[in-house]
């Protein structure tokens, strides 16, 4: 469906915000696990987005009443944004000493995951704001379109 | 020229028609705000509007010096504009959130702007046939 272009594109930014979040809040959660199924501490995620354009003269390109296509010489093809990958930070655990710990090696160090804490909470921060402006940017789409239906009243 | 198809409301349409697409525009560049290597893009109509404006001072000839002087007026539509000569952060991708939301709300204003010309152009309408009638 893509009558209104623009809730679907900030809908898909809200959606992308969200999953970032999302591997935030599980990159916080296990800041201290040291056991995973694939074995040695946990490994930091992070989120790549990868702008979404439609292909072409597909017909996934925006079709709408409001803006035709001839007045642009060709559909827009901004479809907004989508998670390209998930991906695993594969930089050196953080060695911590607690020879107590049952997961200490011989020589009595903990491997921690490579996750930073205030790296975390400036992401989350960048995510929550990002998130706030595609709000705002569908309230706008929505006034617009209130406002359309007041033509000729 | 058919009252309903005049110079006036054509702009005011295709004015409508850019604000539509810039606000599908500015959606796309705060969708992608955290994009690596992503390129802003911007609607450009107005300004264009504008520029040929100043530029088109060729009247039409006129058979009869009482008779009002039209300028023809230039076709101009809304183009998109993709701005690649900034970088403005590290990963390559050159929004800036407060132009966009700027853009968003100017944009806001412009839509209803127009709406609410192109709805005084029906009063005037309304006012001519309506009084005709009596």
């Amino acid at each position: 469906m893509s009558f209104f272009p623009e809730f679907r594109i900030s809908g898909s930014a809200l959606t992308a915000e969200k999953t970032r979040l999302d591997v935030i809040a599980g990159n916080l959660a296990n800041m201290n696990t040291t056991r995973t199924p694939e074995g040695g501490p946990y490994k930091r995620r992070t989120v790549v987005f990868s702008e979404d354009l439609a292909a072409s003269r597909s017909r996934r390109a925006i079709v709408t009443p409001f803006v035709p296509s001839s007045a642009t010489g060709g559909a827009y093809r901004g479809q907004g944004v989508r998670v390209d990958q998930i991906l695993a930070d594969h930089r050196d655990p953080m060695m911590v000493y607690d020879p107590e710990h049952p997961d200490a090696g011989e020589d009595g160090y903990v491997l921690y995951p490579n996750v930073e804490l205030a790296k975390e909470m400036t992401d989350m921060i960048t995510a929550q704001r990002s998130y706030e402006a595609n709000v705002t940017a569908v309230q706008t789409a929505k006034s617009i379109y209130t406002k359309a239906l007041e033509i000729g009243r | 020229m058919f009252f309903l198809h005049d110079e006036t409301t054509g702009r005011l349409i295709k004015g409508l028609d850019a604000a539509a697409l810039r606000q599908q525009v500015t959606a796309h560049n705060l969708a992608n705000l955290n994009t690596p290597n992503f390129n802003r893009s911007d609607v450009s109509f107005e300004d264009e509007l504008m520029r040929a404006r100043q530029q088109a001072d060729t009247p039409l000839a006129r058979t009869h010096e009482k008779h009002f002087p039209i300028t023809p007026g230039p076709e101009i539509n809304p183009t998109i504009k993709t701005d690649t000569t900034t970088t403005r952060r590290i990963d390559g991708n050159n929004v800036d959130i407060e132009r966009e939301m700027l853009n968003l709300v100017s944009n806001q204003l412009r839509y209803n702007t127009y709406v609410q010309r192109l709805n005084g152009r029906f009063d005037n309408w309304r006012y001519v046939i309506n009084e005709g009638r009596r």
